[in-house]
């Protein structure tokens, strides 16, 4: 498959945050927070983007999608879903609030990190890899 | 929630993920190494931002949306910029490439560095 232009790549890119970013708002106003604010929207954005993300990169290592549907899905829609930094700060701010906070953020870290990998891997699976 | 909330967070979405497109490319035009760069400096960078414009601000960390900075720059452009699924995609590449140690060593450099990042941030707002 031949190497989509640059700005139809920055186009795809755009739409496929744009509409993530919205999905990920969307789930923070629908997904109430768990026992100690565990943030429980970031965790289920973070975990569905890295499934995603583990299909498409897959496809796209099989050549079964071009570059154009990577930047829509990929580099787009799974980076826009998901989020670093809303993860990070909100580590910060809980570690900090009570003493128990400490132990909300180790597992809420830990659990990301690891079924983050575990999703992603599952998803690569799916995609054929 | 208002419709300019979801333009604002669509725009700022759009605009932080093509940012990162932008970073990366640059990353990777000047840094040949294994360890990806890129994602690491995307990362860090943004939760510094978070944690600064935050404080500063005075925003609560779950308070996401109703005026143009927290739905179109902390939700939209940050959220859209960061990114924890190419951070997993890049661990499992590099286990893939026979390179568990550096796989565990970027995973946890990434993670620390971004809850340091963060706290820092949060820190010289104060």
């Amino acid at each position: 498959m031949r190497e989509a232009a640059i700005p139809k790549i920055v186009a795809l890119v755009f739409v496929g945050g744009g509409v993530g970013a919205l999905v990920r708002e969307l789930l923070m106003l629908q997904v109430p927070a768990g026992p100690d604010g565990f943030p429980v929207d970031i965790f289920v954005a973070n975990i569905v983007g890295s499934f995603v993300l583990g299909v498409v990169a897959a496809l796209q290592a099989r050549r079964r999608i071009g570059d154009g549907t990577n930047a829509l899905f990929g580099i787009g829609f799974c980076g826009g879903l998901t989020t670093f930094s809303s993860f990070v700060y909100a580590s910060v701010v809980l570690a900090e609030k009570s003493p128990q906070g400490i132990v909300v953020v180790s597992c809420y870290v830990l659990l990301s990190v690891l079924v983050g990998y575990l999703a992603l891997r599952i998803g690569q699976r799916i995609g054929g890899a | 929630m208002t419709a300019f909330d979801y333009l604002w967070v669509f725009l700022g979405g759009g605009a932080g993920s093509v940012f990162r497109w932008f970073v990366g490319r640059i990353a990777h035009e000047h840094f040949r190494g294994d360890f990806p760069l890129g994602t690491f400096v995307i990362n860090v960078s943004g939760a510094f931002v978070i944690g600064f414009l935050s404080v500063t601000f005075g925003i609560d960390w779950h308070d996401r949306f109703g005026t143009t900075l927290k739905s179109g720059i902390l939700t939209g452009v940050l959220g859209g910029y960061t990114t924890f699924s190419s951070m997993q995609l890049d661990t499992a590449t590099l286990a893939d490439k026979n390179q568990r140690g550096g796989a565990v060593f970027y995973i946890l450099i990434s993670v620390g560095s971004g809850l340091a990042a963060a706290a820092l941030g949060a820190a010289l707002a104060r």
